[in-house]
């Protein structure tokens, strides 16, 4: 990597680390904005939930029809159920729904807030007495932040029922006999992790959404630049939460 | 020509020895200007010499580097931020991209304002302010419109309407009729003369518009290399033979 290229990695680096700094000091400074966090819940939840559960129900088709042929040469069919529940609930659906997220979520707000900031919105909103800070950033960070966990039960439910229907296109297997053989393996060991990466991931997406919108520069040319690679960091930032939450996981022996 | 006598000469604000610089480009150096009460500045510079940087400071949107900014006798750099917000009371500011909010109906853009809450304004005196800053503005029927429906000229009247709810002492215009036709340009200064006849507002306005410029300055500054080059009524500095000054007569 060029000296140049590292300085402004390393750069933005600083610049994300103060702006996450700035969150906390004013996240819990009254005064609070629940009617906004609300909206932007409800925004979140809206423009993502068909997306999220389709793509779930998708998720958990594929999957088992995927695993059944080599479950099969091991003998162990009835293993299916389980074995897919657990990789659909601890890995695939929390990633797909936050890359999901990322892309729909980040960038919407990476180009909200920065079209607000090029049209000076954000410096209206400071001379009509309203924190911007707290009214733009702070809510839509903690609306990530409660939206994911909860798209993420929704998705994972769904999936299992694309996973049910994937077991049924094999062979027969009843509702009843499917619950069963899931939640034999399926334990609270498994969701709990889960939920609590899919809170982090829910940070990461609205504080890099929020970064990048509210920073940007260079008019209409940055607000699209700031939509971009507000879904491009907020991705790569998934993936390592992910990669550390195995690890912190796996260290506390939560499998 | 706005020839309004300037009785009262209480200075609103006061500006002395303000520096601001962007790395090496020095925008304001050593520039002083008093606003009077009553009275209509107009701020006349080339693009990027510093006009919207200095009414930015003077509303607390930027810090100067040194200098002193002072309105009604408050020194706005050393303010803290809950002083910054009560000054903002008395200070109105139209943006020069109107900077209405999207996402919301005319009706909260004008209520935005009123969200501060040691205003304490009852939900029937939020209606009245609306009601009467969309009157003065002679646009009541847009009150539950989306700024994305309204003209350029209805959204610079909507964004005066929301900077006038409050009922300012004094109204910082950046390049107020930019963008729009001469016609709607020259209806913008002529309602911004009103206001301040209705509001005894003072203000300081930054434009290139010379018919704007002629409507509504009582004075004019010039600001050229940072600094204020001359101070005077449009008449005096249209007959300069100052060459920096003529090229934005000629």
């Amino acid at each position: 990597m060029k000296p140049k290229a590292l300085n402004k990695l390393l750069s933005e680096a600083g610049d994300i680390t103060r702006f996450t700094g700035k969150f906390f000091k004013e996240a819990f400074k009254p005064r609070y904005e629940f009617a906004e966090l609300i909206r932007q819940c409800f925004y979140i939840g809206n423009k993502t939930l068909s997306l999220v559960g389709i793509t779930g129900f998708i998720m958990g088709l594929v999957i088992t029809i995927q695993s059944y042929p080599s479950m099969q040469a091991f003998g162990a069919e009835s293993w299916l159920p389980s074995v897919v529940s657990v990789s659909l609930v601890r890995e695939i659906i929390p990633v797909i729904t936050a890359l999901i997220c990322a892309g729909k979520i980040g960038s919407g707000i990476g180009a909200e807030l920065g079209s607000m900031k090029v049209t000076e919105q954000i410096d209206a909103m400071e001379v009509a007495g309203t924190n911007p800070f707290k009214y733009l950033v702070v809510t839509r960070v903690f609306a990530t932040m409660l939206m994911l966990p909860l798209l993420v039960i929704l998705s994972d439910t769904i999936a299992l029922y694309g996973a049910f229907l994937g077991v049924n296109m094999k062979q027969v297997v009843s509702f009843h006999l499917f619950t069963n053989q899931i939640f034999e393996k399926l334990s609270f060991g498994d969701v709990l992790p889960s939920i609590i990466k899919s809170v982090f991931f829910g940070f990461a997406i609205g504080i890099i959404g929020c970064f990048k919108g509210y920073t940007t520069k260079n008019g209409t040319k940055g607000v699209g630049r700031a939509a971009n690679s507000a879904v491009v960091v907020a991705t790569f930032v998934v993936f390592i939460i992910d990669l550390m939450a195995a690890q912190i996981a796996d260290i506390f022996s939560i499998t | 020509m706005n020839t309004q006598t300037i009785s009262n000469s209480q200075q609103v604000i006061q500006i002395n020895g303000l520096k601001k610089s962007f790395g090496d480009n020095h925008v304001l150096n050593d520039f002083n200007v008093d606003l009077l009460q009553g009275e209509n500045i107009v701020v006349l510079g080339k693009s990027g010499s510093g006009k919207s940087v200095l009414i930015k400071c003077i509303i607390g949107l930027m810090q100067p580097d040194s200098g002193s900014i002072q309105v009604f006798g408050e020194e706005v750099p050393k303010l803290s931020h809950d002083s910054l917000d009560k000054m903002r009371i008395n200070v109105g500011f139209l943006f020069q991209s109107n900077a209405l909010y999207d996402s919301m109906t005319v009706r909260e853009n004008l209520e935005f304002s009123l969200r501060r809450h040691w205003l304490k304004t009852s939900k029937e005196n939020v209606n009245d302010l609306v009601m009467e800053a969309l009157n003065n503005v002679g646009l009541p029927e847009t009150i539950d419109m989306m700024p994305e429906e309204l003209s350029g000229g209805m959204r610079k009247r909507i964004a005066l309407a929301r900077t006038l709810i409050l009922k300012p002492k004094i109204i910082l215009y950046d390049e107020p009729t930019t963008g729009l036709d001469p016609i709607t340009g020259r209806e913008i200064c002529n309602l911004m003369l009103e206001i301040q006849k209705k509001y005894n507002t003072s203000s300081i306005i930054i434009s290139h518009d010379m018919n704007c410029v002629k409507i509504t300055a009582n004075r004019i500054v010039m600001l050229i290399d940072g600094r204020c080059y001359a101070n005077g009524t449009y008449e005096e500095l249209s007959k300069s033979n100052d060459q920096k000054i003529k090229q934005f007569f000629d």
